[in-house]
């Protein structure tokens, strides 16, 4: 089937672009190398031949962490903009339509504020805060909007997300006005980037993005349901309440640990499902699976190019993302309906 | 069959059903019973209650009192998906958000016998297209359903409703925003699929609300007239359509009704 060996391509075109990213770089490393050095490294093979001390400090502490990051904050990002754009069957939302991406910021910027030094830093004190302010955002939403009674109207969710999302904007701005010499980390965390990104950080929003993102990826029977709208769904044998529930649940928990990681990284989540949808259709179970490979492909891609000429990585994605959203909206008007 | 013959045995019924929305009675004091292979058309003034009866009847909001029955068991011990196995509603009005071929939009119609996260299968996909090809929308397969015509769009969610493959079909104004040609061309369709034999060994049953009574007086063997809430008649076209009870019901002077 035309899906399954898109999927399985675009599997493919990951694992070989991953392991060229890492030996891409200041430091050229053979790919031959590459697979050696982790083998031996993660896995203890014997692997023969000299591998450099050098070479096996840059892939294993530098590299790695930072393209097992750009993947998963990807994949997080384009899977969770998917579920929201067949949930609130809208083309136009994004893994922050529910005030994730300004709660994480005022989060962050707090932090920023707030002098962390030590343990704290080491373990991600700018990331916890950037997780909590988006999870608070989203419950302010899903409660003001009633997301899960059955009664919430999708204009009224998508209304409240833009209030709620404001208000912190503004709340924002204060915190920046008074942050003095912070502003620049400040400003670094909205632009998105994966500089310095370690392995014990990695691991704290590795886990819940994987497992939310694996999670979300199943969901396709409902969201697929939800696409004819909540009647048809429930005509269809989805228990709407529940679905919606548990999927803003998984998406929302995937962005705020992808936020946490990489800061703002936009486009991703809103360009990367289209793309997956010019391929497979129009059907989540074809497009979700597709669109966590293809997220994590484009932010891998883009990374690569950001820390190659030294710009956080969010400056790509809007480079290439918002020329792309154009060309979309301009084949739109020549035929192709978004 | 007859109306006045008791059915083998109750595919959809209500006993005294009352449905309360927002603190409003809409429909109160229903008692109905609809056997196997009936064609029964729901008519009635705007805001008669034609479509919360339909939504009462499928299960998509419950009895505030009495029940529905639902293939011989009562609708509020039935999971979802058995509902969704045992009727199928078709929507007048189908939207989509994103580009979708008119086959991908059938294939929907499979999710209640899917299991898990794939897409439909090789079954799914062969009962996408017959019910496609009986609806005789074969050429329409490939197009987006959202370029197509109303009529078009109508017969694409017939479609969507055979391949749930269920005993009942309901219908909420399949024939809303259609020209003449393609409403006739719709009615039509519907007294041929309740010939058709369904996954259950019986005759396919359609449920349908019109506001056409040329319709429902050429195709349908039964009318339920809905009024103020409550069903106010139920039989033939010839004894329910009458002009005394169409000017009582839709508020129209008697000898403008008598044309009708």
């Amino acid at each position: 089937m035309r899906a399954r060996r898109v999927t399985l391509l675009s599997l493919a075109a990951l694992v070989a672009v991953a392991i060229g990213a890492v030996g891409f770089g200041v430091a050229n490393i053979a790919s031959l190398d590459v697979l050696a050095i982790i083998g031996k490294s993660l896995f203890g093979l014997p692997v023969g031949g000299e591998l450099s001390a050098g070479s096996t400090a840059i892939v294993m502490e530098i590299r790695l962490p930072r393209i097992v990051a750009a993947i998963a904050v990807g994949a997080a990002l384009a899977t969770s903009g998917a579920a929201f754009q067949s949930l609130l069957r809208n083309p136009l939302a994004d893994p922050y339509v529910l005030g994730t991406s300004s709660g994480a910021a005022l989060g962050a910027a707090i932090a920023f504020l707030v002098p962390i030094t030590g343990i704290a830093w080491e373990l991600g004190g700018v990331q916890l805060a950037a997780f909590i302010g988006a999870l608070a955002s989203v419950a302010l939403v899903w409660r003001i909007a009633g997301i899960g009674s059955g009664e919430e109207r999708i204009a009224s969710v998508l209304l409240v997300g833009y209030a709620v999302a404001s208000l912190l904007a503004a709340a924002l701005s204060l915190v920046m006005l008074a942050s003095g010499a912070n502003l620049r980390a400040i400003f670094g965390f909205l632009l998105g980037g994966l500089d310095g990104v370690t392995w014990p950080r990695l691991a704290a929003a590795a886990l819940p993005i994987a497992i939310a993102t694996l999670l979300l990826a199943r969901r396709g029977r409902a969201l697929a349901a939800f696409l004819l709208g909540d009647e048809a769904a429930t005509h269809l044998g989805i228990d709407v309440r529940r679905e919606r529930r548990v999927a803003v649940a998984l998406a929302t928990l995937a962005t705020a640990s992808a936020v946490a990681l990489a800061g703002l990284v936009g486009f991703v989540g809103l360009v990367v499902p289209h793309l997956a949808r010019l391929a497979v259709g129009s059907d989540p179970r074809a497009v979700l699976p597709l669109s966590a490979i293809g997220g994590a492909l484009l932010l891998l891609l883009a990374d690569t190019v950001a820390r190659t000429i030294g710009v956080p990585v969010g400056v790509i994605t809007a480079l290439i993302g918002a020329p792309f959203l154009l060309w979309l909206l301009h084949r739109a008007r020549a035929g192709y309906a978004l | 069959m007859s109306v006045n013959e008791t059915p083998p045995y109750e595919l959809l019924g209500a006993h005294n059903l009352q449905v309360n929305l927002g603190g409003t009675t809409i429909l109160r004091n229903v008692s109905l019973s609809i056997g196997p292979g009936e064609r029964v058309a729901i008519v009635g003034p705007n805001g008669a209650g034609k479509t919360t009866l339909m939504r009462a009847l499928s299960g998509a909001v419950p009895a505030t009192n009495g029940e529905v029955i639902l293939c011989t068991e009562p609708i509020h011990n039935l999971s979802r998906e058995t509902i969704a196995r045992s009727i199928a509603v078709v929507s007048s009005d189908i939207t989509l958000p994103f580009a979708t071929r008119v086959e991908d939009l059938v294939a929907l119609g499979r999710i209640p016998h899917g299991r898990g996260p794939a897409g439909p299968g090789a079954h799914d996909r062969e009962r996408a297209t017959a019910a496609i090809e009986r609806v005789g929308a074969t050429h329409l397969q490939h197009r987006d359903v959202r370029t197509l015509s109303a009529g078009e769009r109508q017969l694409a969610a017939i479609a969507l409703g055979l391949a749930q493959e269920t005993p009942i079909l309901a219908l909420d104004e399949p024939t809303a925003h259609l020209d003449l040609r393609h409403r006739m061309e719709i009615a039509d369709l519907l007294t041929s699929l309740a010939g058709d034999e369904t996954i259950m060994k019986t005759k396919r049953t359609i449920v349908a609300i019109f506001h056409e009574l040329d319709i429902v007086r050429d195709g349908f063997s039964r009318v339920l007239l809905v009024s103020d809430g409550t069903i106010a008649a139920d039989g033939t076209p010839a004894e329910v359509l009458t002009a005394e009870r169409i000017s009582g019901a839709w508020g129209i002077p008697l000898e403008r009704a008598a044309r009708l």
